[in-house]
């Protein structure tokens, strides 16, 4: 049927349309514009432009996505807290400038600076090591880190950052030691471990389904096997707890009128809904994981919390 | 044969033609313009090359990257500011030639290096990216600190005439890179805790000030009587061939230096044009008037910089690792177009390999072209009035400037950096080895810490190595050089070489 894969946006974006007519005033009458905390290009950068396209359509308006860069992501965060609370700037925020940065360092934003509208993404994370690689899963690596202590270099993108976190947490819950090895960014620590520098890291899904040629994940760190996934055992499976997920989300700065964040949560389950981010998503094997602005609200509370712990427990927060 | 003539055929049509034209325009010019430069120019279309089809989408930014590496030239020759970082080293001959009325000349230097250069590192690409890139794995954090050593060397080159003050400079430079995260532990480093210096000092705006701001105080600071301007000629004026004799060993080491640089992942154009040109200033005929005007200082940092953007493509298309900062961006349009970078991209796309040489070819040639015809305009550019002119370019690099990421305090960064731009030009200092400092600072510091965990803080294990050790060997075997030509010289009971005092 010629057009039907853009029913339900078309038909999510009349009805908003509509609504939106029928307000007393009409938002947006201006373009929108969505902070993106990191470069242009980058995998946060891509999901939200790719976002931008259907869920304008379902907004009515123009969508804008600007890059602030720097400093792990919090100068970003911290432009999108200090915005004018209209609707119409707002972030995509994921999950270091939100639930680790803060217990990092002093910062001019917290999570309850902001309005929560959606969460955009949400994907699992998975420990890589080179395809070539002895080990195959979590047993051979324990196994060869216990019988040779001190030998395990571990890449990280960042100092606090989640894979740093995860990496933090599987040696405990094993009872081993890594050296962690902090990188900038997941380009450089991949590079270190194709030339033997390091042993494993952490990387976002997409990241495995683009070098799968070079790569191979021993466990996905997720409480569950996502449905993009399912051959890809759980670090769960092989009796090792950890649930790390690398998500995002739109928020905005707190006391945006109700009205306007009502329309921008619409939209963002539209576009999520829409054929174009969908395939996109099943590209790179990320499910689509939509959540309406409070159940995200209560989920990156309740991680800020969970990492905090974790920090702290690895001497890391130092507030 | 067949996959070659399939990746001609991917070409030849019209949008990718027409893709081809348009992003080396507008490279040329987010190039020519300082402040905007590569990555600027790549963002500016991402948008769009979301939704064209691919090999247009490629041809678009390959034309872009190219353009703007070699635009970046023309600013610096021109107006004495590098438009892009890649083009810091093309200032220090370029201009000289410039202000003895060769303007033309320079650019045709340039423009030519240029168009050698590329096209030299597309052969790279196509005929052993996969071995370079195989290769490049040799190169691990220890092997980047002996490089990063290897290239502080030409701040000593840059520094004539001027060494203690080239010296400071350069440390300056070095110092200034390491303002905010400290990468190895997380923590803050000189950001007074203000929040916005957490994000560092970052390059494009320091060179906006250093070069862009600090030209108009030094010009607003001179007399205002106007002067009698140099009878520039309009248009671009090629080397004649015989020009070449002598310079085409020259060349062809820039060529394979920036080829070489270009194909380790996590270095640029940059660093390639200031090896390059260090080389150029120890092995050169004409060395001795290399910061003068002399032609091998425009080849050496243009052949070499822009043999980096073929071989950039090497990791990034052989491993998925992006050569450079502005590949990095590029690997994230392929990957939106279903192009899978990595070790069986040759095997099992090669016609899209093939494609993306041929682009790279053309770009390369439209390249020329654009140049030769810019040139008409932009030697024009001189005969502008020069209130009219430097405000422009002020208006324009800060709007670069505050493009990069975004962030108002970078305007502030470049507002400072032309200040002290212009205080180091009133008492002699050199600007370029600051340039190379804050290139290099974070790369040194960097690898020396990450190579000392994985050593586990041996630091003669550095030594142990085959290809760092050839790198410190080579290093000081450069630096004690000119003392024992010295010394050599005096015993033989010749004069002392001027050069050599410095």
């Amino acid at each position: 049927m010629r057009g039907s894969r853009y029913s339900v946006p078309a038909l999510a974006g009349a009805l908003v349309l509509a609504l939106g007519v029928a307000g007393a005033q009409a938002f947006p009458d201006k373009p929108v514009t969505i902070i993106v905390p990191f470069k242009a290009g980058g995998g946060t950068d891509i999901t939200t432009r790719t976002l931008a396209g259907p869920m304008a359509q379902a907004l009515g308006g123009d969508i804008v996505v600007k890059n602030t860069a720097g400093a792990g992501g919090t100068i970003g965060a911290a432009e999108t807290a200090r915005a004018k609370a209209d609707g119409y700037t707002i972030g995509m925020m994921p999950v270091g400038p939100m639930t680790t940065q803060p217990h990092l360092r002093k910062l001019p934003y917290a999570p309850d600076s902001f309005d929560y509208i959606c969460q955009a993404y949400s994907a699992p994370s998975s420990l890589v090591v080179r395809k070539d690689s002895k080990f195959n899963n979590l047993a051979d690596m324990i196994a060869f880190a216990k019988a040779n202590p001190g030998k395990l270099n571990y890449g990280i993108q960042a100092v606090g950052s989640i894979p740093h976190v995860a990496g933090l947490g599987l040696a405990e819950a094993a009872g081993i030691d890594f050296q962690f090895i902090p990188f900038k960014g997941s380009a450089p620590t991949f590079k270190a471990m194709l030339d033997g520098t390091v042993d494993m890291f952490v990387a976002h899904i997409s990241f495995l389904t683009k070098n799968g040629d070079q790569v191979k994940s021993i466990a996905m760190l997720m409480d569950h096997r996502v449905d993009t996934a399912k051959d890809l055992p759980t670090a769960k499976d092989q009796g090792i707890d950890l649930n790390f997920p690398i998500w995002g989300g739109l928020v905005a700065p707190k006391g945006i009128p109700a009205d306007a964040r009502a329309k921008l949560e619409k939209a963002c389950e539209a576009g999520m809904k829409s054929a174009a981010f969908s395939e996109r998503m099943a590209q790179l094997r990320m499910p689509v994981t939509y959540l309406g602005g409070d159940d995200f609200k209560a989920f990156v509370m309740s991680e800020f919390a969970k990492n905090e712990k974790l920090l702290r427990k690895a001497g890391l927060k130092k507030n | 044969m067949d996959t070659l003539a399939l990746g001609l055929e991917h070409i030849l049509t019209l949008p990718t033609l027409a893709a081809i034209v348009v992003g080396t325009v507008l490279g040329v010019v987010v190039g020519v313009l300082p402040g905007l430069g590569s990555v600027i120019g790549i963002t500016m279309v991402l948008p769009f090359t979301f939704t064209m089809p691919q090999i247009p989408a490629l041809a678009l930014m390959l034309g872009i990257y190219c353009g703007s590496v070699y635009g970046g030239s023309i600013s610096a020759i021109v107006i004495n500011t590098p438009g892009t970082p890649q083009a810091a080293a093309t200032a220090l001959d370029g201009f000289p030639m410039a202000q003895r009325g060769d303007a033309g000349l320079a650019i045709g230097w340039a423009t030519t290096a240029s168009t050698i250069g590329g096209l030299f590192s597309v052969g790279v690409l196509v005929l052993a990216a996969p071995q370079l890139a195989a290769f490049s794995l040799n190169f691990t954090v220890i092997e980047y600190f002996a490089l990063g050593v290897f290239a502080l060397i030409c701040i000593a080159n840059v520094s004539r005439g001027a060494m203690a003050k080239g010296l400071l400079s350069g440390v300056i430079g070095l110092f200034l890179a390491t303002v905010g995260v400290d990468q190895v532990t997380g923590d803050m480093r000189f950001t007074f805790d203000n929040f916005e210096m957490t994000a560092g000092i970052s390059l494009i705006p320091a060179i906006v000030g250093l070069f862009a701001l600090s030209e108009m105080f030094v010009r607003a600071s001179e007399s205002h009587v106007v002067k009698e301007s140099i009878a520039y000629k309009v248009g671009i004026r090629l080397p004649r061939l015989t020009d070449w004799r002598g310079r085409l060993g020259i060349l062809l080491k820039s060529c394979l230096i920036g080829s070489f640089v270009g194909a380790l992942p996590g270095t640029g154009a940059a660093t390639a044009a200031f090896i390059s040109y260090s080389e150029a200033k120890r092995s050169s005929r004409n060395r001795d008037k290399l910061g003068t005007g002399e032609p091998d200082g425009i080849i050496s940092a243009e052949s070499a910089n822009n043999a980096v953007t073929g071989s950039a493509m090497v990791p990034t298309l052989a491993l998925g690792i992006p050569g450079d900062p502005v590949t990095a961006v590029m690997l994230g349009t392929f990957i939106v177009h279903g192009l899978t970078p990595g070790p069986r991209l040759f095997s099992e796309h090669l016609d899209l390999v093939y494609a993306i040489f041929f682009i790279l070819v053309a770009v390369n040639v439209a390249m020329f072209i654009v140049g030769a015809i810019g040139a008409q305009a932009f030697t024009r550019v001189l005969r502008v009035p020069e209130p009219l002119l430097m405000t422009t370019v002020v208006v324009i690099s800060l709007i670069g400037a505050y493009g990069v990421r975004g962030n108002p305090i970078d305007l502030i960064t470049a507002f400072v950096a032309g200040i002290g731009g212009f205080l180091l030009r009133k008492n002699g200092f050199p600007l370029a080895p600051m340039v190379i400092g804050m290139v290099l600072s974070q790369m040194i510091e960097n690898s020396l810490r990450q190579g000392l965990l994985i050593t586990r803080g041996d630091f003669l294990a550095f030594f142990q190595r085959p290809i760092s050790l050839t790198l410190f060997v080579l290093t000081f075997a450069i630096l004690v050089w000119p003392l024992v030509r010295r010394l050599l010289g005096r015993g033989k009971g010749a004069t002392l070489d001027e050069g050599n005092l410095e």
